[in-house]
């Protein structure tokens, strides 16, 4: 193929500047009816024109970038952002390229944030779809075929259901309308098997949910092991894409399967240390050697932990330094509380707190 | 987004038809231009698909293919370019004998056109209109796309040889290409 499939290079290249990235002039010539309440120019929005990629301009040159990612990070999940010092820009202002996790945070941050001031300059936002790449590319047409089919169906299926009602219209209660709705599709799935029809049934009978399970990055922290995406010469994410398919079919199990996970690796600790040969020692002697070994801890903690978690970069929260209580059984319940502990701090963490991850970092 | 009212939607299919009627009435340029983008941008919102089809916009959209002005082909095909990601209307589009009009938008000198013709071609894709998006000139315009100086148009000529045709179609469309050379997609030279 003559483009090749992850053209790093080009992608992150030097800019153009393409006809789609200034501004139309506004059109003041439409009758009312069909005048707008917002002055806009005469231009047809396709899929092809929006892109998770922004083009931020007219930002001042005061340092602000930090600020910039942060107003952006409000609209949805940052993926990565660079400064384009190459793009022409206007005097003391400086070009931002934003990129976003998803479609739709884009382009909440387009409508948002575009010909608002921002530290007394006034931003321009439009969509860079030439910085994507093929992957990219495929994968915002996917996502948007499939939005429609979804929204499609809903409407249809909506459709039905106030059909449905009409028809019934002495019986408003909502239990009945479902199950007339039901029936309806009774008739229309096949029954192939005895057991299988009324989950089929089920299943096309409610509403499909509204959005896939999108918030990869939820899930990218929660296990990090695996899924932290990979930089690659240029200090790019773009291959983390890779990643985030891989991680599909798990996120839409939800996070009830990634507990059970957890759940599993701590029996599994625990059996582990289970058929050690357990032996008595004076409950005196064991404070005695806890005492020594807290104080040898408290000298080498700040050169021999620091160096033991060197290796781990990402973002894995460093491990609390464990204590050996020299005693399998002592060992044991310490593991158990800690990891208790652990489940219980964990919880109120569930809720997807780091709405604005971090980008990784200015190249 | 999509939860309306009945009454909205029957409100919203009489506007619809009021912009269509003026599309048909007005002699001004500028306000079928207006209108057309006007309808071009409502095709983008699945809510209006049906509405859409009841008033016959994709034959309105197919019809302005073939105009002379540039803004009413380009509006059209970024009309067919959203009105082709719902499978119903994809189907009305193909009934209307679209692929040969929407082909004949890869020569046109704007890069917004082609690239809304590329989509099109990949959404009218289906089982049995396979095999004529993957005739061999089609691919060979977008083996030309694909290299291409600008991003957007080498990025979606890739995806489409990469997802609507076999490796061994593209292979066969390269041999072709060291041999004779079909004109599709070439842009005629500007008459001004």
């Amino acid at each position: 193929m003559a483009a090749p499939r992850n053209n790093n290079s080009s992608c992150w290249g030097v800019p153009d500047v393409y006809k789609h990235h200034e501004q139309k002039k506004i059109c003041i010539s439409r009758p009312k009816y069909r005048d707008g309440r917002r002055d806009r120019a005469v231009k047809v929005y396709t899929i092809n024109l929006e892109s998770n990629y922004l083009m931020i301009q007219g930002v001042p040159a005061i340092g602000v970038m930090t600020e910039l990612i942060q107003l952006c990070a409000l609209y949805g999940a940052v993926e990565e952002y660079r400064p384009l010092d190459e793009y022409p820009a206007e005097e003391f202002t400086e070009v931002y390229l934003v990129k976003f996790q998803k479609l739709t945070s884009a382009r909440a941050a387009k409508r948002r944030m575009d010909e608002k001031s921002f530290y007394g300059g006034l931003l321009h936002v439009c969509y860079v779809p030439e910085y994507e790449t093929v992957e990219d590319t495929r994968l915002k047409l996917q996502d948007r075929r499939r939005y429609i089919i979804r929204a499609v169906r809903n409407k249809a299926r909506e459709k039905e259901q106030k059909e449905a009602v009409n028809e019934k219209p002495t019986s408003s209660e909502k239990a009945t309308t479902s199950e007339t709705v039901n029936a309806r599709y009774e008739k229309t799935v096949v029954p192939d098997n005895t057991g299988n029809t009324s989950n089929i049934c089920h299943y096309s009978g409610f509403p499909l949910l509204p959005f896939p399970p999108q918030e990869y990055h939820y899930h990218r922290h929660g296990n990090p092991h695996w899924t932290i995406p990979t930089e690659d010469k240029m200090g790019t994410l773009h291959n983390a894409i890779i990643d985030t398919k891989r991680l599909e079919p798990q996120s839409s199990s939800s996070c009830q399967a990634s507990l059970d996970k957890d759940r599993g690796t701590e029996q599994r600790l625990t059996l582990n240390q289970a058929p050690a040969a357990v032996r008595f020692v004076p409950r005196t002697t064991q404070l005695e050697n806890r005492k020594r070994r807290m104080e040898e801890a408290a000298d080498h903690s700040l050169t021999d932990v620091t160096i033991n978690n060197e290796p781990l970069i990402g973002p894995k929260l460093p491990e609390p330094p464990k204590l050996d209580m020299e005693d399998v059984s002592l060992n044991t319940t310490a593991n158990l509380i800690r990891n208790t502990l652990k489940k219980v701090e964990s919880v109120p963490d569930l809720k997807p707190v780091e709405k604005k991850v971090k980008p990784r970092r200015r190249i | 987004m999509w939860k309306k009212d009945s009454s909205e939607g029957s409100d919203r299919f009489e506007y619809l038809q009021t912009l269509v009627t003026e599309f048909q009435d007005t002699d001004s340029v500028e306000a079928k231009e207006q209108v057309l983008a006007n309808l071009a941008n409502f095709a983008y919102d699945p809510n209006n698909m049906e509405n859409l089809r009841e008033l016959q916009v994709p034959d309105l959209f197919l019809d302005m293919l073939t105009e002379d002005n540039a803004n009413f082909v380009e509006f059209g095909m970024g009309g067919l370019c959203n009105l082709s990601m719902d499978p119903e209307s994809r189907d009305v589009i193909l009934q209307s004998n679209g692929i040969s009009l929407v082909t004949n938008c890869l020569s046109n000198q704007r890069e917004e056109t082609v690239l809304s013709a590329i989509t099109t071609l990949m959404n009218l894709t289906t089982p049995s209109s396979r095999a004529e998006i993957t005739d061999p000139a089609i691919l060979q315009c977008m083996l030309r796309f694909s290299l291409s100086e600008s991003p957007r148009l080498r990025s979606l000529a890739a995806v489409f040889l990469q997802d609507c045709c076999s490796q061994e179609q593209v292979a066969r469309a390269e041999q072709q290409m060291q041999g004779q050379q079909t004109a599709v997609g070439i842009p005629l030279p500007k008459d001004d």
